[in-house]
């Protein structure tokens, strides 16, 4: 009985894993075609100057992702109840803030508005901390407080005004190249690798790992998940710090409500990038992928005159197609 | 001698009139943009004035024979700035960019490096062949004088002032209607300004006005002034009718469809405007592009006549003048 139940699901288990495979690779598939359609359509699509172009314009979100990543893979990645931080956009734009109204408002030397900065972003990190790891709030609803109440702060600091700064280090960020590849490019590059490192090479970072797949199994084995799970929500803060830099560069000052698209695009490329993974799970180079495809695409269709009013349209539907069949894939995997 | 003067005078001066007429049809003939990919930026189209600027261009750009290559910022001025990377890139002919903040100051200085010529609309800049704007200045004096009879010459005023220092024409129009302001001592500007937000401007305007009513009790305020634009006075008003303040006079700058139709509501507390022509600033913005590929030497700045409007019934009346329709 037992053999013939086996010998009789296994074409079937057979067909539903291939099935899966290949509803799998659908998601890089599907933008891979478009990636091919825009290079057509656009004769210098397929270049390394717009290679570069799509770079640069994913700074930002490629860091703030970073931040993202760390949290979802401390806390699980559940999105109600597993780890998010919906803060670190605001917090980038906190920091972003404190660096252009110091330099630029009130003649602060750089290292020192850094710093403050830094530490604006970081204490926005052990609030988020503190709510979720102590009070036991819901890290969605905790982060979409403290995200709303930094915004609130950015306001008092700016009065909601904009603010130039042309610091030389802001520019050569801005414009700085280095053998041939911008420098913003590279800084991001070697962050990235960074951390990288740090999640998947050190023990710290297994730790983070281990409590984010199974917070009881990490107890029993003498890891704490509550420290590892505030950790990652300093490192997220942290992340927000550094992308201020970039987010000054980008607008050559502080604008106000910048927040608002970098957080969506942070969320859709962090996720977009789970739909990449074979296990369906946030990672960090997935999510670094995400923030890529997601300003490639951005790119391509402005750069093929696409109607702007379709855009946000064909842009949405894209990224529904891409997740859900990598949620079906999974599903028929399992 | 005199007579012989007076002829030659007047065939001259038939002549200089023939040749002109002659010259300026044949502009008009020549004016093509085929063969030619032009970009047009904007900043947002959510807003009436944006998307009508930005229509006003891409219709003419197309009329003249013209590629558009469109993009939309969507009321986010960094991604607004990043947008002409996206058209550098793609090597336009020229470029359009309507409204934005200091960002795309940078932008518009590599576009210039890249010898391709950058008209701005309601953005002057160091970097621009030529900015196409309402005269900002008459917009500026025209609603201070109609604002301060509005309150009988004397009152307390609160201005949602944002971005007079963040973008010239509000620093003209903010900075002129305070200058009318000087020659009324009886008004007094409220301090600190108001900031109103960018995006969700209305919402944000409602939220804000009720804070200020809860603030200063009935009879402290007389006026409420938007500075620079009109879409907060929507929300401005709707925070008037909700606190049963409808006694404090708004006034503002821009005169869309939404907003005269606001003001030309029986009693509405939106007292004065000056209605701009968008899709005319930018179809003249998309023209200048075409007389500069013809050759012509472009003034800094092209001025489109604007329309004040004081009252209901020039409400109507401008409503009915721009083509927008008829309001009983």
């Amino acid at each position: 009985m037992s053999g013939e139940a086996s010998s009789m699901s296994a074409p079937r288990g057979w067909i539903q894993r291939s099935a899966g495979m290949w509803l799998g690779t659908l998601p890089l598939m599907i933008f891979v075609a478009l990636l091919l359609y825009l290079s057509i359509a656009s004769a210098n699509f397929l270049t390394l100057s717009t290679l570069d172009l799509i770079l640069r314009q994913a700074i930002p979100t490629v860091i703030v992702c970073l931040g993202l990543s760390v949290v979802v893979m401390a806390g699980g990645d559940d999105v109600v109840s597993g780890g998010i931080d919906l803060s670190v956009p605001a917090t980038a734009v906190l920091a972003a803030a404190i660096i252009a109204d110091q330099i630029s408002l009130h003649e602060t030397a750089l290292a020192i508005a850094l710093l403050l900065a830094m530490a604006g972003a970081l204490a926005v990190g052990i609030v988020n901390a503190f709510l979720v790891v102590w009070v036991g709030m819901t890290p969605l609803l905790a982060t979409l407080a403290t995200s709303v109440a930094v915004v609130g702060i950015v306001k008092v600091i700016t009065a909601s005004r904009r603010i130039n700064v042309d610091h030389a280090a802001i520019v050569w960020l801005r414009d700085g190249v280095f053998a041939g590849v911008s420098v913003g490019v590279l800084i991001t590059f070697v962050l990235f690798i960074f951390y990288f490192w740090t999640v998947h090479r050190t023990r710290w970072g297994m730790n983070l790992q281990a409590v984010g797949g199974s917070r009881d199994a990490a107890e029993v084995s003498g890891i704490s998940p509550k420290r590892y799970i505030s950790q990652s929500f300093l490192v997220a803060a942290f992340a927000g710090g550094l992308a201020a830099m970039f987010i000054l560069a980008r607008g050559s000052g502080f604008t106000p409500g910048t927040e608002e698209n970098l957080l969506l695009e942070m969320v859709l490329a962090t996720f977009l990038g789970a739909a990449f993974s074979p296990r369906r799970v946030v990672t960090l180079w997935g999510a670094v992928l995400g923030a890529v495809l997601v300003s490639a695409l951005s790119l391509g269709f402005k750069s093929i005159g696409v109607n702007v009013f379709w855009t946000g349209c064909i842009k949405g539907a894209l990224i529904l197609v891409v997740v859900a069949s990598a949620s079906l894939s999974g599903r028929v995997r399992s | 001698m005199s007579v012989r003067i007076a002829r030659n005078v007047a065939v001259l001066a038939a002549t200089m009139a023939v040749s002109m007429a002659v010259m300026s049809s044949s502009w008009a003939a020549d004016l093509s943009l085929s063969g030619k990919k032009i970009g047009v930026a904007v900043v947002g189209t959510q807003h009436f004035w944006d998307r009508e600027a930005f229509n006003g261009a891409l219709d003419r750009v197309k009329e003249l024979g013209g590629e558009v290559v469109p993009v939309d910022g969507g009321r986010d001025n960094q991604v607004h700035a990043d947008n002409h990377d996206i058209l550098l890139n793609n090597k336009v002919d020229a470029v359009i960019s309507i409204l934005g903040d200091g960002a795309v100051e940078p932008k518009f200085e590599a576009l210039r490096a890249a010898g391709i010529p950058v008209f701005t609309v309601d953005h002057l800049s160091p970097h621009g062949i030529n900015n196409t704007t309402s005269d900002n200045y008459y917009m500026g004096t025209t609603i201070g004088r109609y604002m301060a009879d509005a309150i009988g010459g004397k009152g307390k005023v609160a201005i949602f002032n944002a971005f007079e220092g963040a973008l010239r024409i509000c620093g003209i129009r903010a900075g002129l209607w305070k200058y009318v302001m000087q020659d009324y001592p009886g008004i007094e500007i409220m301090q600190p300004e108001l900031a109103e937000e960018f995006a969700n401007a209305p919402e944000d305007a409602r939220k804000k006005t009720l804070d200020l009513l809860n603030q200063n009790p009935k009879g402290t305020i007389d006026a409420i002034h938007v500075g620079c634009w009109d879409q907060p006075a929507i929300g401005i008003v709707q925070a008037l009718e909700e606190a049963g303040r409808t006694e404090i006079k708004v006034t503002a700058l821009d005169g869309g469809p939404e907003t005269l139709e606001i003001m030309a509501e029986e009693n509405s507390p939106f007292v004065a405007n000056v209605a701009q022509q968008p899709r005319k600033i930018g179809s003249t913005a998309a023209t200048n592009v075409a007389r500069h590929f013809a050759g012509e030497t472009l003034l800094p700045q092209t001025f489109v006549d604007v329309k004040p409007v004081n009252g209901p019934e020039e409400a109507k009346a401008v409503y009915k003048e721009l083509g927008y329709g008829e309001l009983d």
